[in-house]
């Protein structure tokens, strides 16, 4: 079976200096993946290569075993293919949160105006904030606005979800909330959903697989589920990070 | 009390430092590059002993002391008797030495050659010459699109934008002018007064501010007001992963950000040249009527003979360009923009000084184009 995302190879830089090197793995459809490692090891690079946002070679990325510079500029790649939920939300400031999860289906559907109400109001009732379609991001929390994001990043219910740091600035109910919903949008749509966090709680009760950024060997050293690899790894830093989530936990 | 520490010889190859008193970053305490002096002059010493008596207080400045000294013993491959350090001391120091040390070069650039400096700069400004090529490559691309059709603006952004930037500039634009035309009025009655020449005063304040000046300065001021806020608005919105956001929602930000202020400011530019001339040529009529013999009828007759229709569309012509150059330098200053709050102010004090110093170069080779045609 293709696996949904396949790197190969990919050498991540930044700002001319080499953070990761030699990054091969895959991501299978409708698994939650993990990309996990120390704050600082580059797995939000990580991400925006994945995104396309930062230029990659050929044959170093693939979607559906298709490369992604001739998959992103195909007219579906950004909204209906892949939706992202940003660290900070990243809602468009200027606009309604309605407004906010209406552009992506008035700009790719041919929904008419009435219809378009109706989803939006579904989305924003599936991340729990129906009510709230007329307020501006600035009028609302931290924590809303995520939700608020995730509710435009499932607009258009694409096929993979990236999150970054999803958890990242909430308090643990709202995580935990986050985390459930994150599990039933995989469960009831499908869809396969790529995760960038160091969040243990998080890595422990959502991930199907992880890959482990050593940030002193600049490449993954560990690949598996996450309690595969607290049980097997024999790396000290893919231990020292995952064993304090069972003492938590 | 401050803190003591002193360096007591036991033997010839042993010696105990004694710590005592109040180590805090408040009371005076030995330096440890003098103490450290103080051990190397010992040349014989093979043994330290640490010992802690009567320490009061001690914070960051003690463990950085010690640091310094247990370094020092190290290199010179002295045996340090650690075993009277209090337990919270030693923790840190520990800590201290087991955090790990990434992998990483450092981002602090080494001292450059003049040569390499110029050669940077040159770089530097090729670079910036070509990401500004390619930007007004894309926005003039976009810009067709839209004339075309192909390209959409979102209408309410649009209304937004287009208030902010001409109703809403409205009196601060008047309040310039009006001073402008006010102080070339001035300047004209004191020269043209010794020739009894008044009534061409009319014709310094209509032509200048028709031609130059309506222009001019509505440029600067929407640079400074403006230009300036596209770059912040733009500049935040990047920090805030915004633009990530509407890239991987499909958006182009040229289309999305971008067009709709070089639009709006391209219209209404002109809208806010004219209206500055009107207002400007009201000041020069104030002092006109108040400092010279002429009346209102006079002045205002001379003006329209004096103003031609050429004036006019010099001024609109010229007003419409530098809006686009105030609209595309800030948004363009604005997406190049970093991911913190320090970059959105130094994006936007680029924007408006390179808005400026763009209007006036434009101003200078429109000058030279017009004379060659003879408008």
């Amino acid at each position: 079976m293709v696996p949904k995302i396949s790197v190969k190879n990919l050498d991540m830089s930044y700002d001319n200096y080499v953070v990761m090197r030699d990054l091969s793995f895959d991501v299978q459809q409708g698994e939650i993946f993990l990309i996990i490692g120390q704050s600082g090891c580059g797995k939000s690079t990580l991400l925006k290569y994945l995104l396309g946002l930062k230029r990659v070679s050929r044959q170093k990325i693939f979607y559906d075993g298709k490369d992604i510079n001739s998959v992103i500029n195909g007219s579906h790649f950004y909204g209906k293919k892949i939706g992202v939920l940003y660290q900070g939300g990243a809602l468009w400031s200027s606009m309604t949160l309605a407004e906010n999860v209406a552009l992506p289906l008035e700009t790719y559907t041919p929904l008419d105006k009435k219809e378009i109400e109706e989803i939006v109001a579904l989305k924003l009732s599936l991340v729990g904030l129906k009510g709230f379609e007329n307020f501006y991001p600035s009028q609302i929390s931290g924590g809303m606005q995520k939700r608020a994001g995730l509710a435009r990043a499932i607009a258009l219910d694409p096929e993979i979800l990236f999150f970054d740091e999803p958890s990242a600035g909430l308090d643990s109910v709202s995580a935990k909330r986050l985390d459930d919903l994150i599990l039933e949008l995989k469960e009831s749509l499908g869809i396969t959903v790529v995760i960038v966090t160091h969040d243990l709680a998080s890595i422990f009760a959502i991930g199907t697989r992880a890959v482990y950024l050593d940030v002193e060997s600049k490449t993954i050293t560990a690949t598996g589920s996450p309690h595969e690899l607290l049980a097997t790894s024999n790396d000290k830093n893919v231990i020292a990070f995952l064993s304090r989530g069972t003492k938590n936990s | 009390m401050s803190g003591i520490a002193e360096l007591k010889l036991e033997s010839e190859n042993v010696a105990t430092i004694f710590i005592s008193g109040i180590w805090n970053v408040y009371e005076k305490h030995p330096s440890a590059e003098q103490f450290i002096e103080q051990i190397s002059s010992k040349s014989s010493l093979q043994k330290i002993d640490l010992k802690f008596f009567d320490l009061k207080v001690w914070d960051s400045v003690l463990i950085n002391f010690l640091i310094h000294i247990l370094n020092f013993c190290e290199s010179k491959n002295l045996t340090v008797n650690t075993n009277d350090i209090p337990i919270g001391i030693r923790r840190l120091i520990e800590l201290s030495k087991t955090s790990p040390v990434r992998n990483m070069s450092s981002t602090r650039q080494k001292k450059s050659t003049t040569l390499e400096f110029i050669g940077q700069i040159g770089l530097l400004i090729f670079l910036s010459l070509k990401n500004s090529f390619g930007f007004m490559g894309k926005l003039c691309w976009e810009i067709v699109s839209f004339a075309r059709g192909k390209a959409k603006i979102r209408s309410q952004e649009f209304a937004v934008v287009l208030q902010d930037v001409g109703v809403k500039a409205l009196p601060i634009v008047s309040l310039i002018s009006f001073l402008v035309g006010l102080i070339i009025a001035f300047v004209s009655v004191l020269q043209l007064s010794q020739f009894g020449a008044n009534i061409y005063v009319a014709d310094l304040v209509g032509i200048s501010m028709m031609r130059e000046m309506g222009c001019i300065m509505t440029g600067i001021i929407m640079a400074g007001r403006t230009g300036a806020a596209f770059a912040a608005t733009i500049g935040t919105m990047m920090v805030n992963d915004e633009i990530d956001a509407l890239q991987t929602a499909g958006f182009s930000s040229i289309n999305f950000l971008v067009l709709p202020r070089v639009i709006a400011l391209v219209w209404m530019m002109p809208l806010l040249c004219v209206f500055s001339s009107f207002i400007g040529i009201l000041g020069g009529l104030c002092v006109a009527i108040f400092s010279t013999n002429l009346t209102i009828v006079q002045y205002c007759t001379r003006t329209a003979s004096a103003i031609c229709l050429n004036d006019f569309f010099v001024g609109i012509i010229k007003s419409c360009f530098f809006g686009f150059l105030v609209a595309a330098i800030g948004c363009q200053k604005g997406l190049q923009c970093k991911r913190s709050a320090e970059d959105v102010g130094l994006t936007t004090t680029t924007s408006v000084v390179t808005s400026i110093t763009a209007i006036i170069i434009a101003d200078a080779i429109f000058a030279v184009i017009f004379s060659m045609f003879g408008v």
